[in-house]
């Protein structure tokens, strides 16, 4: 296929946090509010002149002081963010919100603060940690709804002056949803028996939704969805398509190692992937925004943190009906080394997507950067795409 | 540095001198008992027999010997009283008094426990009506939300406690087995053994089947909440038995979680009113907080005898009355009211009478972090050995704060939002989670309030939330001029750490950094690592 | 009547003496038990076969 016209420019973007785009955006007069976790709604950090920006550590390498901080023992990536934290590569930030979600992104972020790695010199620079829902009731949506007024919304009101209104928050969740929208119907081609995108084109165009202000690349998202459109795809046959689940995935390299062997990363259920976080948000006009927005992100929350039975069944059917939706012979269930939610998570559905669903399944756990260990997990995705192209051969594959 | 003024005991040690005598590389358990003259060794008999009692009673049942040659875990019951030698080694007068009191009072409830569990269990006793009245618990649940439910009518079954974390104090490699049963499975190495190894007791099949319903919770951590979905499936889709999450606010010292958490124990009460029958009962409630109340007044007198120069609360056996009574009892059993009388007049008795229990005192610790379940007895090993005063540990250091204890209106509102603090606030999680400064803050206060001038910094290395501040706890240290002696392990699972890698931790640094030599060299290097 | 008392004071006596003889017996086993840990040298024999025992047990071993 040609290359895509920005593909390149994406890819640059996602090679370092403070990107040319957050500079650009500091410089705009933005409001820069990192953020850790998808759980933390994403709309209300980018109210009026705020804008996300997802904390990440592109192109790890040593990770010596952080290690010394938190030891060897703590995921990779809460390790590679206080890396870079201290190294000074988050310094555009404003401020730092983030949810006592998992034990090792909370505790990253509150070593930042206690070194304090950020803000110096910005007397309004501020730490929020927000207590997040665990189940699928009313009464999350109650704490979320406090939570999110409490640590979002009037810090950012009172140290930056931010509109936190109805009004700003609607407006909020219109551009986020044009996002979603790009990227939905980007991932549409991913359905495609000659899909006119690979999965790893996909990951990088919508990682660079997390990491860069919205309102800097939505016209160039816009106008790679209009080339995707007319892109024509190649005669290429993919010996599998597999759907990938697990621990955020910062690094691209991941998919590609995937595609490289020559299965099809046709679909994404990941921290910070597209399922379920780049589904738009729909608001009617009768309840309060913060609310419905709140209910958006309890409703669709796949956190393997997400304690009620009703969510650990429904992340494996929600899995399901994504390899269902996107075709996928097989499903590869994966976690960053030392993640303890996607530990457990990964066992439980990578059992269950076999049995109960009848998917063939790697489960596999990786370094935060893939380029660590390439050997080793090369092998388990060739070994893994064999086993399930002989399955298609034998007629079998997905039960 | 902080130093603190080394106390000689003026009194020679009666009986034995060197514990360390007693144990050989050649058994599996100790070559003998230890002597402790005849007043003490006498006692220490008749706490023996009286545990052999026990043990006796239960296994005189036809149906716990069924239970008995069914589940493995319950080998560790042979090892009953070598568990309960591991408490009080080089113990004696109220001290030994004190150890024998609060633990024998805990293993009688756990035998209780077994046989509860036992007698309802679908593969030993199938008592069905038995079992329809039973609500099944995590180990690491507050059960403040059965307060006010008559315990003779709703049976509480903490299964996990005698199957998992009682198991592996009397017999170290009891939990090995279901470790492996996890990790073949699938679940990774590295995460907190012990929620790992209940997984691995359910994917084995090796829990008691009983209960007409259970509640889980989040109270410890990612692991163990995570642990959760595993074991609530068997329950829900094989065994029938529904489940409630009870979901628990991790920043606990946020008054904005509160509402929440409350909302959480009504919705907890009603899931156990509608699958049991029973009804809550607010003066079975608030006589069981007045109980709560007590035990928080006993625990904070506990805590000002061993701020003082002469403690008489040491180790394992004492912090896991404290953990049964706060998190497993809760007020509901009016018997640990007297346990607590006794145990404050023994200390009483202790303090006035200057009772010292190592030749001398040299360093006074705080034990920070999270005790290996299979090293139970290092706490006393350090005061015998190397004279450092374990003055409390992290999972002693509990709620402080009284909870409403009279039937008002007003009252019964509060009464839920004092059990969610309760329930936020459970032992080990009222430090591990809430922000940094319930684990570094607490912990620099409690070494001024106690007088330390050493922290032993238990490092639980599949413990996120504790390693996740090792460099904190080194810089702030350092910062005060307080010592952090980090002693690694792994909590449940001896293969990593062994009993004599994780002394010799302390034993470097006391050689290297405070250049001392032991108290008692016998005990430097013990013959256990094999030992049950 | 002196006799009779004589009698039952010496049955009483022998009573006693047995009594104290079970106790003391009971004591000298008992604690000879206790002091050299053979209860537990006694577990330490019977736990391998228990283990044997236990690894033969057929399991429903899932999830």
């Amino acid at each position: 296929m040609r290359d895509l016209k920005y593909l390149q420019y994406f890819e640059d973007l996602l090679q370092q946090a403070d990107n040319a785009l957050v500079e650009q955006a500091k410089a705009d007069g933005k409001i820069c509010v990192a953020y850790t976790c998808e759980n933390v709604p994403e709309p209300l950090l980018n109210l009026d002149r705020a804008v996300s920006i997802r904390l990440s550590a592109p192109n790890t390498g040593s990770i010596d002081i952080a290690t010394y901080y938190m030891t060897n023992l703590l995921c990779e990536p809460s390790r590679a963010l206080l890396e870079r934290a201290i190294e000074g590569g988050f310094n555009f930030a404003d401020c730092v919100i983030t949810p006592d979600g998992c034990t090792m992104m909370n505790r990253c972020v509150e070593n930042m603060e206690l070194l304090q790695t950020m803000g110096k010199e910005n007397p309004n620079f501020f730490h929020e940690y927000m207590e997040i829902a665990f189940k699928n009731t009313e009464s999350d949506i109650d704490l979320s709804v406090l939570q999110c007024t409490n640590h979002v919304l009037k810090p950012l009101a009172e140290k930056y002056g931010i509109d936190t209104s109805d009004a700003a928050i609607r407006k909020a969740v219109e551009e986020h949803n044009r996002v979603c929208r790009v990227i939905r119907a980007i991932s549409e081609f991913r359905k495609e028996e000659k899909p006119r995108i690979t999965g790893y084109e996909f990951h990088v165009l919508c990682l660079a939704t997390y990491v860069c202000p919205k309102y800097l690349i939505i016209d160039k998202l816009e106008e790679t969805l209009e080339e995707i459109r007319t892109r024509e795809p190649d005669d290429k046959k993919w010996r599998a398509r597999v759907l990938v689940v697990g621990s955020e995935t910062d690094d691209s390299g991941f998919i590609k190692l995937i595609e490289e062997q020559g299965a099809y990363v046709c679909c994404d259920r990941f921290c910070f992937g597209s399922y379920p976080g780049r589904v738009p948000i729909e608001l009617n006009d009768e309840e309060d925004a913060l609310r419905q927005v709140c209910r958006h992100y309890i409703r669709n929350c796949h956190c393997p943190r997400m304690m009620s039975m009703d969510k650990v069944y429904g992340r494996k059917q929600y899995v399901a009906d994504l390899a269902k939706e996107y075709r996928a012979d097989g499903v590869i269930y994966n976690q960053v080394k030392f993640c303890d939610p996607w530990a457990y998570e990964r066992t439980l559905g990578s059992s269950m997507l076999h049995t109960d669903y009848g998917y063939p399944v790697l489960s596999v756990d990786r370094p935060y950067n893939v380029a660590s260990s390439v050997g080793q997990l090369r092998t388990r995705v060739q070994a893994f795409v064999e086993s399930v192209e002989i399955k298609k051969l034998q007629g079998g594959g997905k039960a | 540095m902080k130093t603190v003024e080394t106390i000689i005991n003026p009194k020679k040690r009666v009986g034995e001198e060197s514990p360390g005598k007693i144990y050989s590389d050649k058994l599996k358990v100790r070559a003998r008992r230890e002597w402790r003259g005849v007043k003490d060794t006498f006692y220490d008999y008749t706490r023996w027999l009286y545990l052999l009692s026990v043990l006796g009673r239960f296994i005189m049942v036809p149906r716990n010997v069924k239970g008995f040659l069914r589940y493995r875990w319950m080998m560790s019951y042979l090892f009953v009283p070598h568990g309960m030698d591991k408490f009080t080694i080089g113990l004696r007068d109220e001290a030994l008094r004190i150890a024998h009191t609060s633990f024998n009072f805990v293993i009688a409830d756990v035998t209780q426990a077994i046989a509860n569990c036992f007698r309802g269990d679908r593969r030993v006793g199938n008592d069905t009506e038995y079992s329809d009245k039973c609500v099944i618990t995590d180990e690491n649940s507050m059960v403040t939300f059965m307060m006010g439910f008559d315990k003779d009518k709703v049976h509480t079954i903490l299964r996990e406690v005698p199957t998992m974390f009682a198991s592996n104090i009397f017999h170290q490699f009891n939990v090995m087995h279901y470790l492996d049963v996890a990790q073949e499975y699938g679940i990774s190495g590295d995460v907190c053994p012990m929620p790992e190894a209940e997984a691995g007791i359910s994917i084995d099949d090796d829990f008691c089947v009983l209960g007409c319903c259970a509640v889980q919770n989040n109270t410890t951590c990612d692991g163990s909440l995570m642990g959760n979905g595993i074991i609530a499936k068997r329950l829900e889709r094989e065994y029938g038995i529904p489940t409630f999450q009870l979901a628990t606010p991790l920043r606990h010292k946020e008054p904005d979680v509160l509402e929440y958490a409350a909302t959480e124990i009504k919705k907890a009460i009603a899931f156990v009113e509608e699958h049991t029958g029973e009804k809550w009962d607010w003066d079975r409630y608030f006589a069981a907080a007045k109980r709560v109340n007590y035990a928080t007044k006993c625990r904070i007198a506990q805590m000002e005898i061993n701020s003082t120069p002469y403690p008489q609360f040491f180790g394992a056996a004492f912090s896991l009355y404290n953990d049964t009574n706060y998190m497993g009892n809760s007020g509901r059993d009016p018997q640990f009211v007297k346990i607590d009388r006794k145990l404050l007049e023994l200390a009483e008795q202790g303090y006035k009478a200057k009772r010292m229990y190592a030749k001398e005192y040299r360093h006074r610790a705080i034990i920070w972090g999270v005790q290996p379940q299979y090293v139970i007895d290092q706490l006393y090993w350090l005061l015998q050995c190397w004279g450092i005063v374990p003055l409390t540990d992290m999972l002693s250091v509990i709620n402080t704060d009284m909870i409403v204890d009279e039937d008002t209106p007003e009252n019964r509102e509060q009464a839920y939002r004092d059990m969610a603090m309760l329930n936020m606030e459970m032992i080990m999680r009222n430090h591990t989670h809430g922000g940094y400064k319930v684990l570094l803050d607490d912990l620099w206060e409690l070494c001024e309030q106690m007088n330390a001038d050493l922290v032993m910094m238990w490092e639980h290395m599949s413990c996120k939330a504790l390693t996740g501040m090792h460099g904190m706890f080194e810089e702030q240290g350092r910062a005060r001029g307080i010592h952090v002696m980090w002693v690694s392990h792994d909590l449940c699972d001896p293969r990593v750490f062994t009993r004599q890698a994780i002394r010799d931790q302390v034993n470097k640094y006391m050689r290297t950094v405070f250049r001392e030599e032991p108290l008692d060299p016998s005990l430097e290097i013990i013959p256990d690592n094999e030992a049950y | 009547m002196c006799k009779c008392k004589c009698k039952i004071a010496k049955a009483l006596g022998k009573l006693l003496l047995k009594l104290l003889a079970v106790v003391l017996g009971f004591f000298a086993v008992t604690f000879t038990m206790y002091i050299f840990n053979l209860d537990m040298k006694l577990m330490a024999v019977i736990a391998p076969w228990l283990e044997k025992w236990y690894d033969h047990l057929e399991h429903n071993q899932y999830i």
